[in-house]
């Protein structure tokens, strides 16, 4: 057999052989990859520090400095810097910021918005219209596109800059352009510094570990919780576990909004992330499907987020002694004074709300609804929590620690606008076995003559029977199921207490301290109606759907579970407490209420005016 | 010379045009995507419907076009518009006795089915009325309850019930979705086949949260579509024989994690349009604002074995 033959033979042999290796071999090249239908878990991290944190990081605060330089020499428009423009982008730069067209939207009722201009760059055929295009044939064209952070609008202008002039400006509301080198090189600083990554990454995270996820594509929606923010979504990859940290940076608060670790599979690309959805699904598996225990200070207690009630503390106690069962704020009632006929046509819907009409006297009727707060997701609450639970210290008027709170914030997604409502519950826990329950009202309600109604629910742990009495010169036992009206009342033990809650043989017990705007708070007092009740199963043990009428001031819903016939002497009790604020949107007294104004960075700065209620409760001794 | 290398030549020309052929081969199959990753419906095209609207309604001389409005916008209930613009409507109050709904279907004899819906508030009958199917009598307008599912279970931490159905002309059959048993963490949907003749449960299959579903027939068969409540993706379920596969297979993914498919219209060859809403178990998606709502085109290509999507 001559060589030839036998060199044919190996080319032939081996050829066949790798192509059928080749045939049997899978797609992946034996590499390990991960599959499309393989789940990496899902774990998402909400902020934890204040915004200052992030707004002390030099590219931050040099940018916030230029911002109000530029605010202050009366320009809206944040320019390029030169190192991100060609001399050309620098000529197209200097027209865009005399031309009329293209700062038409940068003011608002006098005062300057905040812009950026976000990139400068020779116009591609696609975003001209055809004038454009037949001037810019011949011409030199350059494109430019600037983002107005107040009306979360992308404005597109054409520049011709041999004849220097502006050919065309596009505005596009509610669309986000591609960001700056400069914001995403602070994007990156935001995500490299916040303590949030450094401590999920385990270690100081480097720029080089670091991809950068623009806003991809050009004007496209956000992944922020308030869709009206611009954001981006660094990413730290971890390719050796195949999963990334997503940290997504809001632009326009300058904070980390949110961090998501996930897998590297195509379904967890940055698109697919949201803020609102990732706090959906944290809070969701946090605090709604378990239960989180706190000690603090003497204090221990497990705490939840209910369906429809809130945030709800359960097993209080304080020095091994127990406090409380339960307490939790059930609803809000919202009530509006109108004058005239009540339009009973039909069902009425205000702001994604039921109204409810009810006719009150001398021609007054008064509309408005129950807002239930609740877990967001498998809820019937229509103001969910924003971020989880939060604990923080708790001061007195001198400004010294003396003790802590527990506080969850919940908001109708689009607060501060009308008819919009920002609730806050919070546990006050003092070092001396003093708690207060309370409410925080943020607004903004549709307007003026508000009431509000919080609906607190109460059951204290002495032991299975338990005494109530009210002071009115001495302590008066209540006998049986009853109510009173705080707000009548003159007489106060130690000017200080209305009621006092103990044990059978009296020897533990709280006072019962309303707020009367003594708690340096701003408050105007509860003005409130207690109610006293035996304890029933499915009277508000679980959760409970609105009590009651929003709107029938005669009433706060509870009366249903009261019976002037039912013994409370000795027996397990339930306090219930709504206090009735009325709010004012007067300038300079304003009380429950929220407004947005321009601030001097020309940012969008939204002030509260919070109204503060709930009783304090203090151990007697 | 030649001669002598002829072996040699001839040889790489042999593996030559057998790798030719096999990595043609091989890419050919590639290109349709394996039954683990999509599953294949096949081409379909829009079927002719055997509904019929309400014969009332030509007794009220009520003339196309007519459209059945379940928005809950103007009219609570339903109501049917009709006339240049839908300007003239017919909305008894008695169609408001049963609250919301969500989704109809006519029958051959213009009978309307319809499921519930829980609407902004919760009232102490809202559970109840999750439960159940409703039927709009084609001759005499008359509104009543059609069939009550004593297993379905509306909550304050799911109020949903009762969602979607749709009318099998097949075999005078109704499939129902109902989600009410789902929590946080486990998917405990049903979709129930229900005789209507009988007011018999033909079928009921657990383990699937379908926020909508339809019927469509392709080339590969019958399918029950189904949008899913839990995830952006749209599912199918073979139907054989009358009987509904137990397992639901993914056809097709949407692009934002928050979209869930509320509507689902086989609009032509090889197309569906599909209304999304971001969608969490609670009364917030219903009362979303419009402009959460998207509409795609959902196209399958049957060249690259792929859907596109258009958002609209």
């Amino acid at each position: 057999m001559s060589n030839e033959i036998k060199i044919s033979i190996g080319i032939l042999s081996v050829g066949l052989v790798a192509l059928v290796a080749y045939w049997f071999m899978g797609e992946e090249g034996g590499s390990k990859s991960l599959s499309t239908h393989e789940k990496v878990e899902e774990r998402i991290i909400l902020p934890q520090y204040s915004a200052q944190t992030y707004r002390d990081i030099p590219e931050v605060k040099a940018y916030l400095n230029d911002l109000k330089k530029v605010i202050e020499q009366g320009q809206a428009i944040l320019p390029l810097e030169r190192s991100e423009l060609d001399s050309n982008g620098v000529l197209a730069q200097d027209i865009l910021l005399k031309d009329k067209a293209f700062l038409k939207d940068t003011m608002q009722n006098g005062k300057l918005l905040h812009n950026d201009m976000m990139r400068i760059r020779p116009a591609i055929v696609s975003v001209l219209s055809a004038s454009s295009q037949t001037i810019c044939k011949t011409h030199t064209c350059y494109q430019a596109e600037k983002y107005n952070y107040v009306s979360n609008t992308t404005s597109r202008a054409v520049v011709d800059i041999e004849s220097k002039k502006v050919l065309e400006v596009t505005n596009h509301a509610g669309m986000q352009p591609d960001i700056s080198l400069r914001l995403t090189h602070i994007a990156q600083a935001i995500a490299l510094n916040a303590p949030e990554v450094a401590k999920e990454l385990k270690k100081t995270p480097r720029r080089q570990d670091m991809s950068m996820a623009n806003v991809r594509g050009a004007l496209q929606g956000s992944p922020c919780q308030n869709s009206e923010h611009l954001c981006v979504a660094p990413t730290f990859s971890d390719h050796e576990k195949e999963e990334a940290l997503w940290a997504i940076v809001d632009l326009t608060e300058m904070t980390l909004a949110a961090a998501k670790w996930a897998g590297l599979g195509k379904t967890t690309t940055p698109a697919c992330i949201s803020e609102r959805s990732l706090q959906n699904r944290y809070i969701m598996k946090n605090f709604c499907e378990k239960d989180t225990h706190l000690e603090q200070n003497g204090w221990k207690l497990d705490y939840r987020l209910t369906g429809s009630d809130g945030l709800e503390i359960i097993n209080v106690e304080f020095n091994g002694q127990k406090v409380l069962n339960t307490a939790k704020i059930v609803d809000w009632h919202v009530a509006y004074e109108g004058k005239g006929e009540a339009d009973e046509s039909g069902d009425v819907v205000m702001a994604g709300r039921q109204v409810e009409f009810v006719k009150g006297d001398e021609g007054k009727f008064f509309f408005g609804y129950n807002d239930a707060m609740g877990c967001p997701m498998f809820s019937t609450s229509v103001v969910l929590p924003f971020n989880g639970p939060l604990v923080k210290e708790l001061y007195d008027e001198q400004k010294r620690k003396v003790g802590f709170y527990l506080t969850q914030d919940f908001r109708n997604p689009k607060w501060p606008m009308a008819c919009n409502y920002r609730y806050e519950n919070r546990f006050e826990f003092f070092d001396d076995g003093s708690f207060r329950v309370v409410g925080v009202n943020k607004g903004r309600g549709c307007g003026e003559e508000a009431i509000y109604r919080p609906v607190m629910r109460m059951d204290m742990a002495f032991s299975d029977k338990e005494n109530f009495y009210k002071y009115d010169g001495f302590w008066k036992k209540w006998l049986t199921e009853q109510s009173d009206f705080q707000k009548d009342a003159k007489l106060y033990d130690q000017n200080r207490y209305l009621y006092k809650i103990t044990n059978e043989n009296e020897k533990k017990g709280y006072y019962i301290e309303p707020n009367r705007g003594q708690f340096h708070d701003d408050s105007r007092g509860d003005n409130a109606t207690l109610f006293i009740t035996k304890f029933k199963e499915g009277e508000g043990d679980k959760d409970l759907l609105t009590l009651g009428s929003c709107c029938n001031l005669e009433e706060d819903g509870v009366e249903r579970y009261v019976s002037k016939n039912e013994s409370i002497d000795g027996e397990n009790i339930v306090l219930w407490y709504v206090p009735r604020i009325k709010n004012d949107a007067r300038a300079g007294h304003e009380y429950c209420w929220a407004d947005t104004v321009i601030d001097s960075n020309g940012n969008i700065e939204v002030r509260t005016f919070p109204c503060v209620v709930g009783p304090k409760f203090v151990p007697i001794k | 010379m030649l001669k002598k290398y002829l072996p040699i030549i001839i040889s790489l020309l042999v593996v030559s045009a057998v790798a030719f052929v096999v990595i043609n081969k091989k890419n050919s199959q590639t290109t349709e995507p394996k039954t683990e990753e999509k599953f294949i419906i096949g081409n379909f095209n829009k079927q002719k419907s055997c509904a019929r609207h309400p014969q009332f309604l030509k007794q009220l001389k009520v003339t196309q076009p007519i459209t059945i409005d379940l928005s809950q916008q103007q009219f609570k209930g339903l109501a049917f518009l009709w006339g240049k613009n839908f300007s003239k409507v017919i909305h008894p109050k008695a169609w408001e006795t049963y609250e919301h709904f969500s989704t109809y279907a006519l029958d051959e004899v213009g009978n309307a089915y319809l499921a519930p819906m829980p609407f902004i508030s919760i009232k102490p009958t809202t559970f109840n009325l999750q439960k159940n199917i409703y039927k709009l009598d084609s001759k005499t307008g008359k509104l009543g309850i059609f069939m009550n599912f004593d297993d379905v279970h509306p909550s304050a931490s799911n109020p949903y019930g009762i969602i979607s159905l749709v009318y099998d002309c097949d075999d005078q059959t109704l499939w129902v979705s109902a989600i009410d048993e789902s929590d946080y963490k486990s998917q405990k949907g049903v979709i129930y086949h229900v005789d209507v003749k009988s007011k018999r449960v033909l079928q009921r299959i657990e383990g699937f949260d379908a926020l909508t579903i339809t019927l469509l027939k392709s080339e590969k068969g019958k399918f029950l579509l189904a949008g899913s409540a839990r995830e952006n993706a749209l599912y199918a379920y073979a139907i054989e024989n009358k009987i509904l596969s137990k397992n639901a297979e993914k056809i097709l993914e949407l692009p934002s994690a928050q979209e869930h498919i509320r509507k689902i219209k086989v609009r032509g060859q090889n197309l569906l349009e599909l209304q999304t809403i971001p969608f969490s178990y609670t009364l917030i998606a219903q009362t979303s604002a419009s402009d959460e709502r998207n509409h795609y085109d959902a196209k399958w290509n049957k060249k690259i074995y792929k859907w596109t999507l258009t958002i609209k």
